[in-house]
């Protein structure tokens, strides 16, 4: 139990101003019992002990809890008396406790019951959980919780292998939670949502159509521009979107943690930001029929030829690529030549497609190189895509304003820093040391083992110097290095591979 | 302690097994899969948006203008005849009036010239309710039957209009050909005779690559359900500029096409007389016919949607640029004001 709270101590998950709930197997009464040896007495009374503990320390908490500004409250449990606490009698007493609690340290548990802890918690005050451990007595831990993280290393890789998330060091878990989790959230909640809005455009303008097809079910573009518009048109932004997308970077993303409150409001994911993605894909399909229908009813250019309805909905698909390509770049936060690339190539490659399919294809026959031949296709190219994206971009300009997110405005409060990785800075150690930085850093890496020679005092660079060399990393030696080594007794092993 | 690549959670298993060969497991660094791609981060400032705004507005409304006026200068006469054209004893029983042979079909009227028209001025036929954007119309054609002479055989999506009853190809076959209009327009001013020159009426494409050189219609609305005009079979298809425009299927049911071009100047007032053959039977669907006139400039014809919607826009842009300057100087807020971040903003309760 000591051995617990000093360890709880030293993480910072207790501290001196919190107060200390202590719920323990070893106090004089149940010691008393303990050596009557009679089982079903000791089982009795640790279960009469664990019950009157625990209310005990659920009415003070209440009381704390209803003085707004009382210290912070930690509870100490160990694993026999976590056996009687997990009764279903007892349950929800430990529960309400622990939820008030900012810390529980439970000692000294076997792997049911780290589980049974993580599901009471899972399902009884219906939050996601995160369960975090490195052995095979955590396994059971992590598949209870609603996310297991897997520690892999000193001891083997059953934890990694049951966990959802893997990571190297304990320390990653911030990363993982505050930069990636956040970055996870932010990505899939815009890619879905645009991949609706997306689809929703493209398939309105079509629906305003059948209105005046007499609902005989007449497309309005060709199949293959249909076909190929989510395969080659309009696929690519938005994977490199999922893939590249920060709202801020990683070190900014450590440094304002409660930035990670965002996911936990769902606040890219709501019913309201759905609606507003759909009003936009709604009006932006009006304008993409109406403007391109009404602007083509009389003749084209100065030899007076009509459109067809293979032109009209050429010139309308057209602009929806566009359109729909250009709004990627708009909600982007940050954007790399891999954005530009993958947009630029979209637009390019419908162009691409449809000039050579109106060579092949009877019934779009020419159809680019006709529209292309009026002034009108120019104009309406640089009008329709506009008003399309107009009223988006003034719902950003009035949301990012008078509304921000939060994200928003930390990346204004950091907006005129260098990127954290960039060598400017040289705020993380990269590629570009100094030579002595350099030595240091690869010193520092070397696996510290205990010296083989006996009778010498050790002088630190001398002796890594030694190592440094076994291992292949280049450390000038010093002149009594030499010295020493001339005098060795034994001849110095290779060392050993260390255990980590 | 250094950092090393701090972004790298889950990068392969830990610092790896330092063995006299040294390998570690730490996956290759590459700046894509780490993200560290160098990137632009945009904020939208009210700089950038009034400068946005500004720019959309000085381009747009100038573009506008000209698109208005290019359009203001056409003259467009508009002339419904379908009811017109009825004699007064067929005046309930239009249907009957159309579908006989016996009756008389020549309807002469006149308008006048309310501008001067420079040529050339183009004629069209506007029908109103005529679907060709219907499903069945549109897909009752053979591409390939009218660019070669071997592919002569009507495929099945020209249904009825494939075969004549005796098993004989029609050429070309659909619904869309037989339906052709067949209206004809003949225009006298101060007893002249004004040439309708119907050459060149069509896309260029369509002549060269959609309608072949050496493809004569065949057995063409041989049947006794008449849809429309009748060809002469003695033209390659690519000559038959009628049939090449009609083919073109509109997108609304409200379209025009192009019937001929007049070579001539009308000046204002003058009378037009129009000796029209009112042959088409748009009557059994409440169809309307009309006659266009129009001149065109270097965007087309008259049509003002486009260089009003430019005006609008550009003119809605400054306003809006404006409002924003308004609204940005009298609620400003600081860029970058830790003020506003929401855990600063509700001092109590930070976790809600």
């Amino acid at each position: 139990m000591e051995t617990a709270i000093n360890i709880a101590y030293a993480c910072k998950l207790i501290s001196n101003e919190m107060k200390q709930f202590i719920i323990s197997s070893e106090t004089d009464v149940i010691r008393e019992v303990e050596e009557r040896g009679d089982q079903v007495e000791l089982a009795r009374v640790m279960k009469e002990e664990v019950k009157k503990e625990l209310k005990k320390c659920l009415e003070e908490a209440q009381q704390y809890f209803n003085t707004l500004s009382g210290p912070k409250l930690a509870l100490v449990i160990d694993g026999k008396c976590l056996m009687y606490a997990l009764d279903p009698s007892l349950r929800v007493m430990l529960l309400n406790l622990s939820l008030n609690c900012n810390s529980v340290v439970c000692c000294r548990v076997s792997p049911l019951q780290k589980a049974q802890v993580t599901t009471l918690v899972k399902k009884g005050a219906r939050k996601i959980t995160l369960s975090i451990g490195d052995g095979a007595n955590d396994v059971s831990m992590i598949q209870a919780a609603h996310v297991g993280v897997g520690i892999s290393g000193l001891e083997g890789m059953q934890a990694v292998m049951a966990s959802d998330f893997a990571i190297a060091q304990f320390r990653f878990l911030s990363d993982l939670l505050l930069v990636h989790g956040r970055w996870s959230y932010l990505r899939i909640c815009k890619v879905v949502t645009y991949f609706f809005y997306k689809n929703l455009t493209f398939t309105l303008t079509q629906f305003w159509f059948t209105f005046q097809t007499g609902f005989s079910g007449q497309r309005f573009y060709d199949d293959w521009f249909q076909s190929l518009y989510n395969v080659m048109f309009t696929s690519l932004p938005v994977i490199i979107y999922g893939l590249l997308e920060k709202d801020v970077s990683a070190s900014l993303s450590k440094k304002y943690p409660q930035l990670y409150m965002e996911g936990i409001r769902n606040s890219f994911f709501k019913w309201r930001v759905v609606a507003m993605w759909a009003f936009s894909a709604i009006y932006q399909s009006l304008i993409f029929y109406y403007f391109v229908t009404d602007s083509t009813s009389t003749g084209q250019n100065s030899s007076g030829k009509m459109f067809g309805l293979w032109d009209v909905s050429t010139v309308a698909f057209t602009c929806v690529v566009v359109t729909v390509n250009l709004r990627l770049l708009m909600m982007c936060n940050s954007m790399t030549r891999w954005h530009y690339i993958s947009v630029g190539g979209s637009v390019l490659a419908w162009f691409v497609f449809v000039f050579v399919y109106s060579l092949i294809r009877e019934n779009v026959l020419y159809v680019i190189y006709v529209i292309m031949s009026t002034f009108y296709f120019y104009l309406s190219f640089l009008l329709v895509p506009t008003v399309a994206l107009l009223l988006d971009f003034i719902h950003q300009g009035i949301q990012r304003w008078f509304f921000p997110y939060d994200y928003q405005v930390v990346q204004e409060i950091h907006r005129n820093e260098p990127d954290g990785y960039l060598r400017a800075g040289g705020l993380e150690i990269s590629n570009h040391l100094t030579p002595d930085e350099a030595r240091s850093f690869a010193i520092s890496q070397l696996p510290r083992e205990t010296s083989k020679h006996t009778g010498f005092a050790f002088d630190s660079p001398g002796y890594e110097s030694f190592f440094a060399a076994q291992q292949g990393v280049y450390v000038p030696q010093k002149a009594w290095d030499v010295v020493r080594r001339a005098s060795m007794r034994s001849k110095a092993k290779a060392p050993l591979p260390p255990k980590r | 302690m250094a950092d090393r690549g701090g972004t790298g959670s889950g990068g392969g298993g830990g610092q790896g097994a330092l063995e006299t060969a040294k390998k570690s497991r730490k996956p290759k660094y590459s700046r894509f899969s780490q993200q560290e791609l160098p990137a632009c981060k945009p904020i939208l400032t009210p700089g950038w948006v009034i400068t946005t705004f500004i720019s959309i507005g000085v381009v747009f409304i100038p573009i506008g203008l000209a698109s208005l006026f290019a359009s203001q200068r056409v003259t467009e006469i508009v002339y419904q005849y379908d009811s017109d054209c009825i004699p007064p004893e067929f005046s309930d029983d239009s249907v009957e009036f159309i579908k006989s042979d016996k009756t008389n079909k020549t309807c002469t009227r006149t308008i006048t010239v309310p501008k001067q028209m420079k040529s050339p001025i183009y004629v069209y036929y506007q029908l109103n309710n005529f679907y060709q954007n219907h499903r069945r119309y549109v897909k009752s054609r053979d591409d390939k039957q009218l660019w070669r002479k071997e592919d002569e055989t009507s495929s099945q999506e020209c249904k009825p209009e494939d075969f004549t009853a005796n098993g004989q190809p029609i050429v070309p076959c659909g619904l869309i050909a037989w339906s052709l209009f067949n209206d004809t327009y003949k225009f006298r001013v101060n007893d002249k005779v004004l040439e309708v020159n119907k050459k060149n009426i069509a896309w260029s494409s369509d002549r060269d690559h959609k309608f072949g050189s050496d493809v004569y219609p065949k057995n063409f609305q041989s049947g006794t359900l008449i849809g429309g005009g009748k060809l002469n079979s003695s033209i390659p298809l690519n000559q038959q500029e009628d049939l090449i425009v009609w083919m073109r299927p509109a997108a609304l049911p409200t379209f025009r096409k192009l019937y001929g071009k007049i070579e001539t100047d009308l000046e204002a007032n003058d009378k037009i007389n129009i000796v029209i053959e009112n042959n088409y039977n748009t009557y059994s669907f409440g169809g309307k016919k009309k006659l266009v006139l129009s001149t065109t400039s270097w965007m087309g014809g008259k049509n003002d949607f486009l260089g009003l919607a430019y005006l609008t826009v550009g003119g809605l842009c400054l306003f809006l640029a404006i409002s924003f300057i308004l609204v940005y100087v009298l609620k400003p807020r600081p860029l970058g004001d830790p003020s506003y971040l929401s855990w600063n903003r509700n001092a109590a309760g930070i976790l809600n």
